[in-house]
């Protein structure tokens, strides 16, 4: 692994300054069945393909952001401190 | 030695004047300046550097580019050096690797006569069985693999470095198509880093004398000079930075390129890359094509040129390809006599090289075609060719250097790392990479082109797409360009169809000796992929990983199977290109060290450090007892600085921190402090530490030393993508930390500070803001040890004055510094727990005997429904005090064991001077964490071993009442 992610704050860096917060997913509600509670915290799409991940920039910032990737190329499609919003800034053309 | 050596001007990089002593095997040795280790071992007349891997045949220098493995050796200590592109130093110590007990008289060669002992494969077959000899087998097995011995107490003077590069271009190939397309790229105003293994660039232009046509600014010149021609315009352009003798290793995503510098590892990143990695002649196949003396052409004339090494008297050049007559002529003019030409093509190209053919042949050079090389002959070097000629009939040719000159192979190798797909170009019956996108291009030799017209004219135009000009001039020159490129291929002869070699050892493979023969048999025994076929017989796996011999495998097992090259395909490539110390891809060691605001003192008090994550923090000041009976009788002092430390603040911190922990913090008044133990949403501990609430909005939140970072990382996950007001500061260097305790420790404190600390005015668990020594100082009421004490935090520029006045202060009172030693038996004492030590990645609050702080009356919380569940499923394990029936103390991480069989473990164990007993924290069955339940302890923390009977001690040993630190 040796690709740049854009941070939304500091730009492209490369991917040794951040650490990978996992998928985006949302935690359930309180009280909810114990499936998925364990969905939540041990299970993982692992997606071929485009993946949304949290991604904290640890040597930089220190911000959480979001991160559209391709798994296959790591190519990263899109960034924002949340893909919900515009896409304040794409360290890729493609 | 001197009738090795060529007179001049063969020798660039030689300084003849500069003799050089180093040592062979214990043998002394002259060299010159500008060798190489190999040029020089043959200008001594060493033929022989290495033994084989498998064989132990003689081996010498073949390629002298560093990428076959037949002159690995060992260099003052360093195993498997390459001694072809390793320039010789004064008093080297080099050694031949592989041969017992000397490189000439290997006893290990008897393998070779025994081969059929060792067919492919032999490791899973022949050594199997009886089982029961297996310990046998490979007590000698591990003995003769490998290659290289590493000596372990060896520090070789290895200072890797590590420098990221960043450059609009980086060119990969420092030959004429290299040099052009950066010097393009250059004048196109782009930055351009230009990586060259080469110790002058130029590529093969610097073992070529016939002239060179194609771009203006060469052409004309022999390729000696338009190689010096090209160095001069490249250090004339400011934009391009030449790293010569720097190999690139691998490409790896995101267009990184990964380079090594000597012992500098170079990461480029840059916007566009051009790959000129060149061709490499591939070794031939026939019988014993290994002996010393049987080079490939391009390394004898590397010799010759660069260190005017003659590598043979009587040179015999094999050829498939019009190039094999361009170095026959090479040898002559350079003056190595070439008795025969051998060409396994059925006809002389009269017509497309008439001039080379014609001086060749007034030289009395024999030429013959339509032969087949059967074998060499001669013992450790090689003393001439058998050959079946075009009528059937076999004669031997003398010779003591065969050079094979077959058609060099596309170094294709980066460009498939970084994702160009391969085309297999029929007409030269070899894979091409295709340039698919704009951001990496190839061009020159790589490209399957020989013409160096269309290679500079090629070259020109990548490094004019490498600016950026995709749209313009350069791509409607590109068209042109890729069909003139067509048209040259189109107008290439149909290809030799491949030999399969006969003969016990014609290899494929030198660095595993892999034979065809075994190549056969592994196919035949259904090992038909060339990817299965290359693990069962390790073909291509060896130190050259493939380079050498990954084109005549994929020959030969298609050949073999009768099926085309395209169904063949070939094995994947991986970087890296070339072995790569692996101290230069760690990169140098640097280890970042964080002191403490006090470290001084400390220094000066005599203390002995410890590591603790970054930090360097006392680990005790000479002893441990006295300074426990100080924090117990009277007063001591501990640098607590390296706690992690969080400004927390906002509307919502008060919510926020209730939401994160399974206790409550906005109940908190402000002036007092919390507990804080944290969990995740599977209700494991992740850290703990204390929340003050230092105003309606304001909290100072402690983690421990190591769980900093994962606990501000934590914090601020939770914060993102939410609308809650709340700003997390990391403190941690902005406050040095003390803690002062001791039944003396409130008297010491009221010497210094007008804040009331008496016990009503500061009681325990309150926090105070004020002047201490006149330091401003944020003071909290908490302790560790089991004692009144007082944790002061200060701007960390000030702190070391107040540790002077409190160390004053206390000076009546017999104050003592104590360090990480004590505090642990003083904690161990009170059973506090430490979260990472005592707990792991299973524990959970009521397990970890933290049940009372959590507050699940609430809505939500990190870790509610987990806690809820593992409450409904109970208990399974419990942190308990244990203390010890005698005065063994057992190792922290020993087994609590029932019936013989752990059922527990202890996590922290020490003696307790003040209780004259071993004590300790340990995970038991929860049926046993009843008071005074007898315990089975193993001593040591091996699977055997002693056992010694201990008591469950479910409240604190010291002060169960916790009125001490109430006060």
């Amino acid at each position: 692994m040796s690709f740049l992610i854009g941070c939304p704050l500091c730009g492209p860096r490369d991917v040794a300054e951040y650490r990978y917060g996992g998928e985006i997913q949302s935690r359930p509600a309180p009280g909810s069945a114990q499936a998925d509670w364990s969905s939540y915290l041990y299970g993982r799409t692992n997606v071929s393909g485009v993946e949304r991940a949290w991604w904290f920039h640890r040597a930089g910032c220190r911000r959480w952001f979001q991160a559209e990737r391709d798994t296959r190329t790591n190519e990263v499609i899109r960034v924002g401190w949340t893909l919900a919003s515009r896409p304040v800034a794409a360290s890729s053309d493609g | 030695m001197a009738d090795r050596r060529l007179a001049d001007p063969a020798g660039q990089d030689l300084r003849r004047d500069e003799p050089i002593e180093f040592r062979f095997d214990g043998r002394r040795r002259t060299g010159l300046g500008g060798d190489t280790v190999a040029s020089a071992l043959v200008a001594n007349g060493v033929d022989v550097l290495s033994r084989s891997f498998k064989y132990h045949r003689p081996r010498g220098v073949m390629c002298a580019t560093g990428r076959c493995p037949n002159c690995l050796v060992e260099v003052d200590g360093e195993p498997s050096v390459r001694a072809c592109v390793t320039p010789v130093a004064p008093g080297m110590e080099v050694r031949s690797q592989n041969a017992w007990p000397t490189l000439g008289r290997d006893l290990l060669s008897l393998t070779d006569r025994f081969d059929r002992f060792f067919p492919v494969g032999f490791y899973y077959k022949t050594f199997i069985r009886p089982r029961r000899f297996w310990p046998l087998y490979e007590a000698i097995l591990r003995r003769i693999a490998g290659l290289g011995r590493v000596d372990i107490t060896a520090r070789p003077d290895l200072h890797p470095r590590k420098r990221h590069l960043h450059a609009d271009v980086v060119v990969v190939g420092g030959g004429p198509a290299g040099c052009l397309a950066a010097l393009e790229a250059a004048a196109g105003s782009s930055r351009v880093i230009l990586v060259d293994d080469g110790s002058r660039l130029g590529g093969h232009l610097r073992t070529r004398t016939s002239a060179v046509s194609g771009d203006p600014r060469i052409a004309g010149l022999t390729g000696v000079r338009a190689a010096a021609r090209l160095a001069e315009l490249v250090a004339a352009e400011p934009s391009i930075e030449h790293l010569a003798g720097a190999t690139a290793i691998g490409m790896y995503d995101g267009g990184l390129v990964g380079i090594t510098h000597g012992s500098t590892f170079v990461r480029v990143r840059a916007e566009r890359i051009v790959l000129a990695t060149g061709a490499a002649e591939r070794p031939m196949l026939f019988d014993a094509n290994d002996r010393p003396g049987i080079m490939l052409a391009s390394g004898a004339l590397r010799l010759a040129h660069l260190h005017a090494v003659r590598a043979g008297r009587r040179a015999i050049v094999v050829t498939d390809d019009d190039h094999g007559w361009r170095q026959a002529l090479e040898f002559i003019e350079v003056g190595i006599p070439v008795v025969a030409v051998v060409d396994l093509r059925p006809s002389a190209p009269d017509r497309a090289l008439p001039a080379e053919v014609a001086a060749i042949r007034a030289r009395g050079t024999e030429t013959l075609f339509g032969a087949t090389v059967v074998a060499s002959t001669g013992r450790a070097r090689v003393s001439g060719l058998r050959l079946r000629t075009a009528d059937g009939t076999e004669r031997t040719i003398a010779g003591d250097l065969v050079a094979m000159a077959a058609r060099p192979e596309p170094v294709v190798t980066l460009a498939a790392q970084a994702g160009l797909p391969l085309a297999f170009e029929a007409r030269l019956a070899e894979w091409i990479p295709v340039a698919d996108s704009a951001d990496v291009l190839v061009t020159g030799h790589v490209t399957g082109l020989t013409d160096d017209e269309l290679i500079c004219a090629g070259a020109v135009l990548a490094g004019r797409l490498a600016t950026g000009d995709r749209g313009g001039r350069a791509a409607a020159g590109h068209e042109a360009h890729v069909a003139r490129v067509a048209a040259a291929f189109a107008a290439l002869p149909e290809p030799l169809p491949t030999v399969l070699p006969a003969g016990r050892k014609p290899f494929v493979c030198i660095c595993e000796d892999v034979t065809a023969k075994e190549l056969a048999q592994g196919i035949k025994e259904g090992f038909e992929s060339l990817e299965t076929l290359k693990r069962y017989s390790t073909v291509t796996m060896g130190p050259c990983q493939g380079k050498q011999c990954h084109g005549n495998a994929a020959r030969v097992t298609a050949a073999l199977r009768g099926v085309s090259r395209v169904e063949t395909g070939l094995t994947t490539y991986r970087p890296p290109v070339q072995p790569v110390p692996l101290a230069v891809l760690a990169g140098p060691h640097l280890n970042p060290v964080r002191r403490s605001a006090m470290h001084d003192r400390h220094e000066a008090a005599g203390a002995m450090m410890m590591d603790m994550g970054d930090w360097k923090r006392p680990l005790q000041y000479g002893d441990i007892d006295a300074e426990c009976r100080a924090v117990h009788e009277r007063v001591g002092l501990i640098d607590v600085s390296t706690l992690g430390k969080l400004d927390v603040r906002g509307r919502d911190a008060a919510a926020f921190l209730d939401w994160l922990h399974p206790n409550r913090f906005s109940d908190l008044r402000v002036g007092r402090i919390r507990y804080r133990a944290m969990t995740d949403d599977a209700g494991i501990i992740l850290d703990d530490g204390t929340v003050a609430r230092l105003g309606d909005e304001r909290f100072l939140v402690t983690t421990g030393t190591g769980s900093l970072d994962a606990v501000d990382g934590w914090l601020r996950w939770w914060l993102a993508a939410s609308d809650r007001r709340v700003d997390v500061t990391n403190v941690t260097a902005r406050y040095a930390a003390m803690n002062l305790a001791g039944p003396r420790a409130r008297d010491v404190l009221a010497r210094l500070t007008d804040l009331d600390v008496s016990a009503d005015g500061l009681r325990y668990l309150d926090a105070r803001e004020g002047l201490v020594a006149g330091v401003p100082t944020v003071l909290l009421r908490i302790g560790f040890v089991g004692e009144l004490a007082y944790e002061l935090h200060a701007p960390a520029d000030r702190a070391a004055h107040l540790w002077d006045a409190l160390m004053e202060a206390g000076a009546t009172d017999g104050i003592r510094p104590f360090g990480v030693e004590a505090q642990r038996v003083l904690r161990l004492e009170k059973q506090h727990a430490i979260v990472g030590q005592d707990t792991d990645a299973l524990s959970d609050p009521r397990g970890a005997s933290m049940g009372w702080l959590i507050k699940a009356d609430r809505p939500d919380f990190i870790g509610r429904d987990a806690i809820a569940a593992l409450d409904e499923r109970g208990l399974r394990d419990v942190l308990i005090g244990f203390e010890m029936i005698g005065t063994a103390v057992p190792a922290e991480g020993s087994a609590v064991v029932r019936d013989g069989r752990p059922v527990g473990r202890v996590t922290s164990s020490k003696w307790s001077p003040t209780l004259g007993k071993a004590i300790g924290l340990a995970w038991v069955p929860a049926d046993d964490a009843v008071e005074d339940r007898p315990i089975v302890v193993r001593l040591g923390t091996g699977r055997e071993g002693s056992t010694a009977p201990a008591v469950v001690r479910t409240s604190p040993f010291y002060d169960p009442a916790g009125e001490r630190v109430r006060s």
